[in-house]
C-alpha cells in the first residue's frame, strides 16, 4: 500500500437536540469508520466507541490488505462479540432488557492484484458517498425499512425523507445472532473523495446539498466540519459526523467514459427514469 | 402491548403460512404464496393491522379464498376470518368466543377485550408438536397465543423457512393504494455561502426523531406470563418511541407526524453573484440507476436460508427481523437477469490476451477499473482490470459468472452497459454484439471482444 497519499478530515456534533453524541469516528489511515449507536437510554455510544477501538486495532496493529473482506468481518463479529458482553453484563445488573446497538461503515485500503483499492462495508443506514468529478454517488446501500420499501417498488425515494419508519434499520451490530455488511470494491481512481457520515447527516440535509459542500470545499478537513455544521444547521435533530477521505495524486482518469457508460445503459435498457 | 397479548405464539406444521409480525399475525392459505411473499415484508417490519388489511385486500377479495388476519397491537384483539375450514376460538376471564369463517360473503369480524388465549386452525385437525415463535414466516395447521403449554420445541433455526418453503416475492400490488404518492420534498438546498439558520423553520422535539432505532423498550411481561419457556423466546419489542404510522388510506400529512411533513425550505435568494448554483439532483445511489437494480417485474430467485439462521433470533433488537432483506437483496449481476450465484466450481477458464487467465468459480467483473458493488464477505467477485490505451474499454466493461436456471453449469457473459460495446464470437456462429444487460451463455471457443485490442479466450475449466 504504497504509494497512497491519503488526505482526511473528520467532525461529529452532537446537535441541538440530543444531550449524548453517541456517534463515533475513526480516521487513522488507512481505515475509516463511522459507528452511529443507538437507543439513548441503552447507551449506544458504549456499542459505537467499541466498533472505533476495534478499527483502531486494524490501523495499529496492521492487516493483510489481500484479505480485505475476510479482515473487516473477522472485526465486525468482535465486535458483536463485545457488544454482546457489555449487554450481558448490564443485564446482570438487573437491566433485564439491555441491547445496546450500532450502525458501522467502513473504508479499508486493500490490495487486489498488487492495486491499491477501497474496500467498504456497511451494517445499517450510515453511508458512504463517493465524490468524483463534482459528482456526489451514494455508494452503500441503507440497511433500512425505507430503503427496501423503496427497492420493492413500494414508495418513491422521494417519499423516503418523510416516511414514518425512515429510523428503523434492518441490520445493526448489537444483539444476537450474526450480522453480515454489505461490501463494495473501488478502484481508487473511482473515489477521489469518500465521505463517511451517519443519519445525522444524511437525514437533515440531502445529498445536493453535501455534493454542493464537497464541490466548493478542497481541503477534507474542511469539507468535513462544513458538512457536519450545515447538518446541524438543518436543524440538528440527531447526532452528526462525517469523515472526508482524499486520494491524493492520482491520475486523472476521464470522467467521460463512466459517465457514458451509465447513460447508455439505462438508455440501452430502456429502464427506469 | 396493554393486554400483554402479543409476545410468543405457538404453531403447528400445516399448510397455511403464517407470517407473525410486531403488531399482526396472518394466516394465507398455501395457494396465496405470491401474496404471501408480497406481504411478509410489511407484516415484519410491524405495520398495523390497517395497513396489512389494506394490503391484503388490494388485489381483490374474490380471489382470496380464505386468511385469518390478527391484529393486538393496541388496545382490543382484533380478528379477521373468512374460509372453510377456518375457525377460531377467543377466550377472555368470562367468556368464549368461537368463530368460522366458513360460508361468509366477506369475512367474519370479531373485537374482544382482554384476550387471555387465542386459538386459530386452519383445515382439518392434525396432532403433532408445537413450536414457538415470535416472529417469521411458517407453514401451520393451528396457531396458539400464548403458546401451548405442550412440547414447546426450540426451533429457532426452523423458524425461518422450515418445510423447503420457496418464496417468490410477487410484483408489488398496486402500491399506490397503500402509500399515497407524494410531493417532492424539497430537492433544492437552500444555498447560501452563509447558510441561514434563523430561517429553518420546526426545531423539533428529541421524540419526533428517534434515532435509528431498533425498539429501545421491550415489552414488559404479561402479567401472567404462561409458562414462559427461556430467554429464546423474547416478546416483541413495543416500538412505542416510533412515530406511530399514519393512518392508511388516505393519508395525508397533514395527519401524520408533524416531523413527516416536508420542511419547507426557504427560498434562497442569490446573495452573491458568484454563488454557484446546487448542483442537479445525482443519479442516486447505485441502487436506483437502473445499474443494478432489479426491474421491477423481475422476481429475485428464492434466496437460500442464510446459514446463520440459527443464530439469529428475533428478540428485538432489529425491528425487522433476520430475513427482511432477502426479498430486496441484490446480487453482483444484471437487472432482469437470475442473482448470481455466490462461488461455485469453476465452470469455464478464461484466457485474456494481455495473458492473464482466470477460473470463473464467482461473479469475475473485467474492465479498465471494475467496481465491485453490494456483496458479502464470502462472496467476493474477481476483478480483473485490463489495460486500455485507447480507453475503448469501460471501467466495468462486462461480467462473466457462472450460470444458473437454463445455463447451469456453463458460464454466462453479459455486457455492463459499455460505452463501445463487446462482441463475442461463437464457435459456428456468426459475432454477434452483446446487448447490455442481456446474459449469453458461452460456449468453449467462443471469443468475447473488448475493443482496445482487448479479447477474453473462453475454455473449458
Amino acid at each position: 500500500m504504497t504509494g497512497v497519499e491519503l488526505h482526511h478530515g473528520a467532525a461529529t456534533d452532537v446537535g441541538v437536540v440530543r444531550e449524548v453524541n453517541e456517534d463515533a469516528y475513526l480516521a487513522e489511515p488507512p481505515v475509516f469508520v463511522v459507528a452511529d449507536g443507538m437507543g439513548g437510554h441503552d447507551r449506544g455510544d458504549v456499542a459505537s466507541k467499541i466498533v472505533v477501538e476495534e478499527f483502531a486495532r486494524l490501523a495499529d496493529q496492521g492487516y493483510d490488505p489481500r484479505r480485505g473482506p475476510d479482515v473487516i468481518a473477522t472485526t465486525l463479529r468482535t465486535c458483536q462479540a463485545r457488544i454482546g458482553e457489555y449487554d450481558a453484563q448490564q443485564r446482570a445488573r438487573g437491566d433485564r432488557d439491555f441491547q445496546a446497538g450500532t450502525t458501522a461503515v467502513v473504508a479499508l485500503l486493500i490490495e487486489q492484484n498488487g492495486e491499491p483499492k477501497w474496500l467498504l462495508a456497511n451494517v445499517g443506514d450510515s453511508r458512504i458517498y463517493r465524490f468524483n468529478h463534482g459528482q456526489l454517488e451514494q455508494v452503500s446501500v441503507d440497511h433500512s425499512v425505507v430503503q427496501e420499501l423503496v427497492e420493492a417498488g413500494m414508495i418513491t425515494e422521494q417519499e423516503v425523507a418523510s416516511h414514518p419508519e425512515r429510523h428503523i434499520i434492518t441490520r445493526a451490530l448489537g444483539g444476537r445472532g450474526a450480522v453480515e455488511a454489505d461490501y463494495y470494491v473501488l478502484p481508487l481512481s473511482a473515489a477521489e473523495r469518500l465521505i463517511l457520515c451517519s443519519d445525522g447527516v444524511s437525514g437533515m440535509i440531502d445529498d445536493a446539498m453535501i455534493g454542493w459542500i464537497m464541490g466548493e470545499t478542497d481541503d477534507p478537513r474542511d469539507a468535513a466540519d462544513k458538512v457536519v455544521a450545515a447538518a446541524v444547521e438543518a436543524g440538528g435533530r440527531d447526532n452528526a459526523t462525517a469523515v472526508v477521505v482524499d486520494v491524493v495524486g492520482l491520475a486523472e482518469d476521464t470522467p467521460y467514459d463512466s459517465e457514458r457508460q451509465r447513460m447508455s445503459l439505462e438508455e440501452k435498457l430502456g429502464a427506469l427514469p | 402491548m396493554n393486554n400483554g397479548i402479543i409476545g410468543t405464539w405457538s404453531y403447528r406444521a400445516g399448510d397455511w403460512y403464517a407470517v407473525f409480525g410486531a403488531n399482526t399475525t396472518l394466516l394465507l392459505p398455501a395457494s396465496e404464496r405470491e401474496r404471501v411473499a408480497t406481504l411478509w415484508a410489511l407484516v415484519d417490519s410491524g405495520a398495523d393491522f390497517t395497513q396489512v388489511l389494506d394490503a391484503l385486500l388490494a388485489s381483490g377479495l374474490s380471489t382470496l379464498q380464505g386468511f385469518v388476519l390478527v391484529g393486538a397491537d393496541v388496545g382490543p384483539t382484533r380478528i379477521l376470518l373468512r374460509g372453510d375450514g377456518v375457525r377460531a376460538s377467543l377466550t377472555t376471564n368470562d367468556e368464549t368466543f368461537e368463530l368460522e369463517g366458513a360460508g361468509t360473503t366477506t369475512w367474519v369480524e370479531r373485537t374482544v377485550d382482554d384476550v387471555t388465549t387465542l386459538v386459530v386452525t386452519v383445515g382439518d385437525p392434525v396432532e403433532a408438536p408445537d413450536f414457538a415463535i415470535d416472529g417469521g414466516l411458517v407453514r401451520v395447521s393451528r396457531i396458539d397465543l400464548p403458546p401451548t403449554g405442550q412440547q414447546i420445541i426450540d426451533v429457532e433455526a426452523e423458524t425461518v423457512l422450515p418445510a423447503g418453503l420457496v418464496v417468490e416475492p410477487a410484483p408489488v400490488v398496486e402500491p399506490e393504494a397503500v402509500f399515497d404518492a407524494e410531493p417532492v420534498v424539497g430537492t433544492e438546498p437552500a444555498v447560501d455561502t452563509e447558510p441561514d439558520i434563523a430561517a429553518e423553520p420546526e426545531p423539533e422535539p428529541a421524540a419526533d426523531e428517534p434515532s435509528p432505532i431498533m425498539a429501545e423498550d421491550m415489552e414488559e411481561e404479561a402479567t401472567e406470563p404462561p409458562a414462559q419457556p427461556p430467554d429464546y423466546l423474547q416478546p416483541w419489542p413495543e416500538p412505542s418511541d416510533l412515530p406511530p404510522p399514519p393512518p392508511y388510506p388516505p393519508a395525508t400529512e397533514a395527519e401524520t407526524d408533524p416531523s413527516t411533513e416536508p420542511i419547507p425550505m426557504p427560498p434562497a435568494p442569490p446573495t452573491f453573484g458568484d454563488i454557484p448554483p446546487p448542483p442537479p439532483p445525482q443519479p442516486g445511489p447505485w441502487g436506483d440507476g437502473g445499474f443494478d437494480e432489479p426491474a421491477p417485474s423481475m422476481p429475485p430467485p428464492p434466496p437460500p436460508p442464510p446459514p446463520d439462521a440459527g443464530d439469529s433470533d428475533h428478540d428485538g433488537l432489529t425491528q425487522a427481523g433476520v430475513n427482511t432483506d432477502e426479498f430486496a437483496r441484490e446480487q453482483p449481476g444484471i437487472p432482469g437477469q437470475p442473482m448470481a450465484p455466490s462461488v461455485t466450481r469453476p465452470v469455464a477458464k478464461l484466457i485474456i490476451s494481455n495473458g492473464e487467465t482466470i477460473d470463473v468459480d464467482r461473479v469475475v467483473l473485467i474492465g479498465r477499473a471494475p467496481e465491485a458493488r453490494r456483496f458479502t464477505s464470502t462472496e467476493q467477485p474477481t476483478l480483473i482490470t485490463v489495460p486500455s490505451p485507447m480507453h475503448e474499454i469501460s471501467s466495468t466493461h462486462v461480467e462473466v459468472r457462472p450460470g444458473s436456471g437454463a445455463d447451469h453449469g456453463s458460464a454466462v457473459v453479459t455486457d455492463m452497459g459499455s460505452t463501445n460495446g463487446t462482441v463475442l464470437v461463437q464457435p459456428g456462429l456468426p459475432p454477434e454484439e452483446l446487448k447490455p444487460g442481456i446474459a449469453v451463455q458461452l460456449i468453449p471457443g467462443a471469443i468475447i471482444n473488448l475493443g482496445d485490442g482487448l479479447t477474453i479466450q473462453v475454455a473449458r475449466p
